[in-house]
C-alpha cells in the first residue's frame, strides 16, 4: 500500500493523514486502468439490452423485490453498484433519463466503448489529458454532423403520425412491443393532451400512470381524466354518477376541531347528550352544505366515519374518502373545480363538472378504482397499464414514461436524426474524416472517438442476431458509396436499411446529449490519477 | 501517540509530562516536520495546470469528491500531522483570500522547506534562514509589485477582456478546460452583474441540476430556484406572471396551534365553534393581509400549507414555500422586497417587483424563475452536467474563477502565468542574492530556486522534459530581463512563449497573496523545534488495540 507516509527521527513511521491505516490508496496510470476496467465491467452489462431486440434484465433487490428492465436507467440504479467509477456511469443513465428521458442505455455503452479506446491510448503511451482533447474535440465535429444530417419532422395538433414513429422506436425496444401501436399512440395522445403548445412546455405531474396488475397489456388505456385508486365509501352508493357536480373537501365529514390543544370534561348525562347532538347536528349541516352548493358527489382528502357514511347514503350522496393530496389535486384540475378547504366556503362555482364518474372492477378480485371522465378541462389525464404481473405493468410504465419523454422533447423541438445507429455510423464517418487533418496526437484520439461510435451499430447487430462486424462494414460503406446518412443496422430484417423509409427516428437533442455526456464524464475519469478510498473496515 | 515505544534509556525517568505524552525535539524532529510537508505536496503536485490530473476521494461516508482543487482536496485529506497541517491551513486561507491558486501555495512552500532541509540538516539555526526567508519574500513581492502590468480602467471592453483573460487563466486546469470561452463570459457577466463596490459572491446563486451537457448551463439575470415542496392546489396557481409584485415573507402561513403549549378548556359544545373558527380567523386575516397588498408572487421561508396554497390559487397568486434563506435573499436583493415577519402591517410598498416570473422546467426539475429584475445585483447560475460530482466540480472551478475576476477587478495589475512570473522572480532573487553577503545569500538563492516548482511541475505533469524546458527557461530570463520576462511554459505548443502575449494572465494579487503565504508558512514550520502531543482522550477505539507494554496508564482523564 502506497499511503502517505514519512519515517520519524528514529526511523518509525508516523501518521500525517487522520486513520491512515483504513485507507487504500492508487494513483497514476493504475488509478486510471481499474477505472476503465470498473466502467469496462458495467456498460458490458447492459450492453446486451441494446436495440429492440436487446434482451431484458431481472433485478432482485435486497427485499426480494424483483424488476425486470430494459432501462438502462432503471437497470444501472437497481444494481447497486459500489465502485466508484460505476456509479458514476449510473449517473450519467439518470442525468440522460432526467433530461432526456431516452437513451439511458446508449449512453452507457458510448461512455464505456471510448474508456475502452481509451485504454488502448494509454497503453501507447498517450497522456491521458491529451486522449481527452482528442475526444472533446471529435465530439463537438460529431454533434455539429448531427445537426447536418438532421431533419425536420413536421407535426400539428391534427397530423401526429411522425410524432408516433417516434414513440414506436423508443418502445422498440421494450417488452410492450406487442401492442407497439397502441402504446405509442397512448403516448402521443397524453402528451399532446397536456402540452402547452405556444410555451413548448409539458408539465409531466398532469399525467399519472397508474398501474394494476391483470388484464393484459392490450387492455391498457388513457383515460381523458383521472383515476383515483379508491372505491365509493359505501357500497351502497351509486356505482356510477353521470353530469357530476364533484365537491372537492380538504376536511373530514366530523365536527371541526381546533388545532390547539383542548379539553373537554364531560361531568353529567346531559352535556354528554348535547355533545352527540352537536355532532349529528354538525353532520347534517355539513351534508346539507354540500347538497345545497349542488353537488352530487363528495371527494374527501380525509375520512369520516360510519355514523357520516350512513348519513351520506341516506342523503344521496356519493362520497369518496380518503383520496391521496396528488389525486385531490389533479382532479380539481380535471374537473375545474376549487379544493375547499371548509363546508363553509362551498359555493356552486368552486364545484368540479366531470361529464361520468363510475366505479370500474376488475376481474374477480374486489379491488376498484373510480375513473372520472369527460371532464371539463382535458389538461389532465391519466394511463391505466394492465399486465398480467406487476414486474410486466412496472416495465410497462417505464417503458411509456421514456416512449411520453420522446414526444416530449420532439414538441420541445422537432429535429429528429436516424435511429438504428444510422447517425452513430455518420458521425463515425465524419469524425474520421476531420481526424486526418489534425497533425497533433489528437488525431488519435479522434480516431478512437469514431472507433467508439462504431460500437453502437456494432452492438445493435450483435443484439439482433446479425453478423456485427460484416453488417457495420457494409451499412458503412453504403453510407459513404450512395451519400445517404440515414442508412442504419436494419435490426428488424425488413430488408430495408434505410431508416428514413422504416420511420426509426430519435430526437437530435437526446443524441447530441449523448455524445456530449458520455464524453464529458469520460474525460472526467481520465483526468483522475489518484484515488483515495476510506475503506469501512465493518467486514 | 499513545503507547508509543520511546528510546530505552539507561537513567532513571523523570517523569516532567502526563504518561503517554509523546515529545519530539531539535533538528530532528524539524527535520520530520519537513518530511511530513512534502509528502503532502507529493500528493497534490500532480494536479497543477492544464494538464494536471485529478483526485477521487471517497470519505469515512461513502461520499465521492473528484477535484482538481488543491484546497478541496487537502481539506478532505484529513491531515492530523500538526506541521502538514500547517499547509492544510495556508491552502484554505489562499481559497478565502484570492480563490485561486491553492495548489502552488502549497507546492511553494514545500519546495522552500525541501531546499532548506540541508541547511537545517547541517545545523544553520532556522532563525536564521526564517530571516532569509522573509528577506526574500519582500523582495519578491516588491519585484511583482514593480513589474505587474496596470491594465487601463476606463476602456470597458479592454477591462472586460482583462477580466476574461484573468477567468480563463484559472479554468485552464479545470475539467471545464476544453470549454472556458463559454464560461469565461458567464463567470465575467455573472461578476459585473454584482454591485462592484461591494462585489459580495453570495450573490451569485449556483443552482446545480444533473443532466444536460456542460455547455447547457445558464446564467439567468436574477434568481432562479428550485420548486419547493408543494401541496395540493399548487397546480391551479398561475404559473407565469409579466411584471409580477413579489412579497417574502418569514411567516408561517398554515393552519395550526398558535401557541404549542396551550391548552383550551372548553366548557360547554357550543364553545367548540367558536374556537375553531377564532384559529381560521387568524389564517384568514393573514391570507387576507397579502391579497390586499396586490402580490402576485408570495414566496415564504416557512412552510405555506396546504389551506394557504388554495386560498391564493383561488385568487391567482403564485405562492412558494420553504425557500432556503439564501434564496430569498437573493430574490430580495433583485426584487427590492424586503423580508417581512409579519404580515400585520404589510403594504404595497414592502412589495418587490421583476420584469418576468416564470415556473419553467430545467432538465429533471421545475424551477422558479425572476427574471430581469431592476435592481438586481444578483445573478444565478444554473449548472448542468453529466454527473453530481461532475456539477460540484464545475461549481467548484467557476467559484474559483468567480474569486479571481473579483480580485481583477478591485485589483488591475497583472502578471503572466504558466510558470513566467515565478521563473522572473527567480531571475532577480537570485541576482540580488550575489550582492548579499553572508548566510543569506545562500537562503535567497534557495528560495529563487524553488520558485521553479511551478513551471517544473508544470512541464512534468505535460509530460514534457523537465529539465529541457527549466533550462531553456532560466537562459532566457538571464539573456534578457526586459524582452524575456514573460517567458514560460506554453502548454499547448510545447514550447517556452511569452506568455503575457497568449494571454495567460493571472492577477498579481494571486502571485503576491501565494509567495507571501508560502513563505509565512514555511517558517511557521521552521521555527517549531518541538511537538507536544497530549495522550488521546480514552476512547473507545484505543481498546481495540491493546498497548504495548507499560502504555496501559491509569485512565487519569476522566473528568
Amino acid at each position: 500500500m502506497s499511503a502517505i507516509y514519512t519515517t520519524d527521527e528514529y526511523g518509525r513511521p508516523f501518521i500525517i493523514v487522520r486513520e491512515q491505516d483504513k485507507k487504500s490508496r492508487k494513483s497514476g496510470i493504475e488509478a486510471t486502468k481499474s477505472h476503465i476496467m470498473a466502467a469496462k465491467t458495467v456498460a458490458n452489462i447492459v450492453r446486451t439490452s441494446l436495440g429492440p431486440r436487446g434482451l431484458d434484465k431481472i433485478l432482485i433487490s435486497p427485499d426480494g423485490d424483483i424488476t425486470i428492465s430494459n432501462d438502462g436507467a432503471t437497470i444501472m440504479s437497481q444494481m447497486a453498484i459500489e465502485n466508484q467509477i460505476g456509479k458514476l456511469l449510473v449517473e450519467l443513465s439518470k442525468s440522460q433519463d432526467d433530461e432526456i428521458g431516452d437513451g439511458t442505455t446508449g449512453i452507457v455503452v458510448l461512455a464505456g466503448a471510448l474508456l475502452e479506446q481509451a485504454e488502448e491510448l494509454l497503453d501507447r503511451g498517450i497522456h491521458p489529458i491529451r486522449i481527452s482533447d482528442g475526444f472533446e474535440k471529435a465530439c463537438k465535429i460529431a454533434v455539429a454532423h448531427l445537426d447536418t444530417v438532421s431533419d425536420v419532422i413536421p407535426w400539428s395538433k391534427e397530423d401526429t403520425s411522425d410524432l408516433f414513429k417516434c414513440a414506436k422506436t423508443s418502445l422498440g425496444s421494450k417488452i410492450v412491443n406487442k401492442c407497439h401501436d397502441q402504446f405509442a399512440q397512448i403516448a402521443v395522445d397524453a402528451i399532446l393532451a397536456v402540452a402547452d403548445l405556444e410555451r413548448k412546455d409539458v408539465d409531466f405531474e398532469l399525467i399519472k400512470v397508474e398501474g394494476k396488475v391483470g388484464g393484459e397489456l392490450a387492455d391498457t388505456a388513457l383515460v381523458h381524466g383521472v383515476i383515483i385508486d379508491k372505491d365509493f365509501s359505501h357500497p351502497q352508493m351509486p356505482k356510477e354518477v353521470k353530469d357530476a357536480k364533484i365537491a372537492i373537501l380538504t376536511c373530514p365529514f366530523e365536527p371541526p376541531k381546533p388545532k390547539t390543544k383542548h379539553k373537554l370534561e364531560i361531568t353529567t348525562v346531559k352535556e354528554f347528550e348535547e355533545l352527540q347532538k352537536y355532532e349529528r347536528e354538525t353532520f347534517e349541516t355539513m351534508v346539507r352544505q354540500v347538497k345545497e352548493c349542488g353537488a352530487n358527489i363528495v371527494a374527501c382528502q380525509w375520512g369520516f366515519d360510519d355514523e357520516a357514511n350512513s348519513l351520506l347514503l341516506q342523503h344521496k350522496l356519493p362520497a369518496i374518502r380518503w383520496v391521496g393530496g396528488p389525486e385531490i389535486e389533479l382532479l380539481a384540475i380535471a374537473t375545474n373545480g376549487r379544493i375547499v378547504p371548509r363546508f363553509e366556503d362551498l359555493s356552486s362555482e368552486k364545484l368540479g363538472s366531470a361529464g361520468t364518474i363510475r366505479e370500474m372492477s376488475f376481474g374477480t378480485t374486489n379491488e376498484n378504482m373510480i375513473v372520472v371522465e369527460h371532464c371539463a378541462n382535458s389538461k389532465a389525464v391519466t394511463v391505466l397499464v394492465r399486465g398480467g404481473n406487476k414486474m410486466i405493468v412496472d416495465e410497462a410504465k417505464r417503458s411509456l414514461h421514456d416512449a411520453m419523454c420522446v414526444v416530449r422533447n420532439l414538441i420541445v423541438n422537432n429535429n429528429v436524426v436516424y435511429g438504428g445507429a444510422a447517425a452513430e455510423i455518420s458521425c463515425s464517418i465524419a469524425v474520421e474524416k476531420a481526424a486526418d487533418q489534425v497533425s497533433s496526437i489528437e488525431q488519435y484520439a479522434m480516431r478512437s472517438f469514431a472507433r467508439a461510435l462504431d460500437v453502437i451499430p456494432m452492438t445493435l447487430a450483435e443484439n439482433s442476431g446479425l453478423p456485427p462486424i460484416e453488417t457495420l462494414s457494409y451499412v458503412k460503406s453504403q453510407q459513404i458509396k450512395q451519400g445517404i446518412s440515414s442508412l442504419g443496422v436494419d435490426c428488424m430484417d425488413t430488408g430495408i436499411n434505410d431508416m428514413k423509409e422504416q420511420f426509426v427516428f430519435d430526437p437530435l437533442i437526446s443524441k447530441r446529449q449523448q455524445f456530449l455526456l458520455a464524453t464529458q464524464l469520460v474525460k472526467m475519469i481520465l483526468k483522475i490519477d489518484d484515488v483515495i478510498v476510506h475503506r469501512n473496515d465493518e467486514q | 501517540m499513545a503507547g508509543r515505544g520511546q528510546m530505552p534509556m539507561m537513567q532513571p525517568q523523570v517523569i516532567v509530562l502526563k504518561e503517554g505524552t509523546d515529545t519530539s525535539q531539535g533538528v530532528p524532529q524539524l527535520l520530520s516536520n519537513i518530511s511530513a510537508c512534502q509528502a503532502i505536496c507529493d500528493t497534490i503536485r500532480t494536479t497543477l495546470g492544464p494538464r494536471g490530473m485529478d483526485k477521487l476521494i471517497v470519505d469515512s461516508q461513502g461520499r465521492v469528491t473528484i477535484s482538481n482543487d488543491g484546497a478541496t482536496i487537502m481539506k478532505l485529506l484529513d491531515v492530523v500531522q500538526p506541521a502538514a497541517r500547517t499547509l492544510v491551513d495556508i491552502a484554505r486561507a489562499q481559497d478565502a483570500e484570492v480563490g485561486d491558486g491553492t495548489t502552488s501555495v502549497v507546492l511553494l512552500a514545500g519546495e522552500l522547506l525541501k531546499e532548506v532541509k540541508d541547511y537545517v540538516d547541517e545545523g544553520v539555526s532556522s532563525q536564521i534562514i526564517i530571516k532569509g526567508f522573509r528577506r526574500a519574500a519582500d523582495l519578491a513581492i516588491n519585484h511583482i509589485k514593480e513589474i505587474a502590468v496596470d491594465t487601463d480602467r476606463s476602456d470597458k471592453a479592454k477591462f472586460r477582456d482583462l477580466l476574461e483573460k484573468c477567468a480563463a487563466t484559472s479554468m485552464n486546469s479545470k475539467l471545464i478546460g476544453s470549454q472556458k470561452e463559454f464560461f469565461t463570459k458567464m463567470v465575467v457577466d455573472a461578476v459585473m452583474r454584482l454591485d462592484q463596490d461591494e462585489l459580495n459572491e453570495d450573490m451569485i446563486g449556483i443552482k446545480k441540476i444533473p443532466g444536460g451537457a456542460m455547455q447547457d448551463s445558464i446564467l439567468v439575470d436574477g434568481v432562479a430556484f428550485k420548486k419547493s415542496f408543494s401541496y395540493a392546489g399548487f397546480e391551479q396557481q398561475p404559473k407565469s406572471f409579466d411584471l409580477p409584485k413579489i412579497v417574502c415573507l418569514n411567516v408561517e402561513l398554515e393552519l395550526k396551534a398558535e401557541k404549542d403549549n396551550a391548552e383550551v378548556r372548553v366548557d360547554k359544545v357550543s364553545e367548540y365553534q367558536a374556537i375553531v373558527d377564532a384559529e381560521w380567523k387568524i389564517i384568514f386575516d393573514k391570507l387576507d393581509s397579502i391579497v390586499a397588498t396586490g402580490a402576485n408572487v408570495v414566496l415564504s421561508r416557512l412552510p405555506i400549507g396546504d389551506l394557504a396554497t388554495q386560498y391564493f390559487a383561488d385568487r391567482n397568486i403564485f405562492c412558494a414555500g420553504r425557500v432556503s434563506k439564501d434564496d430569498l435573499d437573493r430574490v430580495c436583493e433583485a426584487t427590492g422586497c424586503r423580508v417581512q415577519s409579519t404580515t400585520t402591517d404589510l403594504t404595497a410598498k414592502h412589495l418587490g417587483i421583476c420584469e418576468r416570473f416564470e415556473e419553467c422546467q430545467i432538465g429533471g426539475q421545475r424551477f422558479n424563475v425572476f427574471k430581469g429584475c431592476p435592481g438586481a445585483k444578483t445573478c444565478t447560475i444554473i449548472l448542468r452536467g453529466g454527473a453530481e460530482q461532475f456539477i460540484d466540480e464545475v461549481e467548484r472551478s467557476l467559484h474559483d474563477s468567480i474569486m479571481v475576476v473579483r480580485r481583477a477587478v478591485k485589483n488591475q495589475t497583472v502578471v503572466a502565468g504558466g510558470g513566467a512570473i515565478e521563473m522572473e522572480i527567480s531571475r532577480y532573487l537570485r541576482e540580488t542574492a550575489r550582492k548579499i553577503e553572508g548566510k543569506q545569500q545562500l537562503i535567497i538563492t534557495a528560495v529563487a530556486k524553488a520558485l521553479e516548482v511551478i513551471p517544473r511541475q508544470l512541464c512534468e505533469n505535460a509530460g514534457f522534459d523537465t529539465t529541457d524546458f527549466i533550462t531553456q527557461l532560466r537562459a532566457r530570463h538571464a539573456q534578457d530581463p526586459e524582452k524575456y520576462k514573460w517567458y514560460g511554459v506554453d502548454i499547448e505548443e510545447e514550447k517556452v512563449a511569452d506568455l503575457f502575449k497568449k494571454f495567460v494572465w493571472e492577477p498579481a494579487l494571486v502571485k503576491t497573496n501565494a509567495i507571501a503565504s508560502a513563505i509565512e508558512a514555511a517558517c511557521l514550520i521552521l521555527s517549531v523545534d518541538e511537538t507536544v502531543t497530549s495522550q488521546k482522550s480514552q476512547d473507545p477505539m484505543a481498546a481495540g488495540q491493546p498497548m504495548p507494554g507499560r502504555g496501559r496508564g491509569m485512565p487519569m482523564g476522566g473528568r
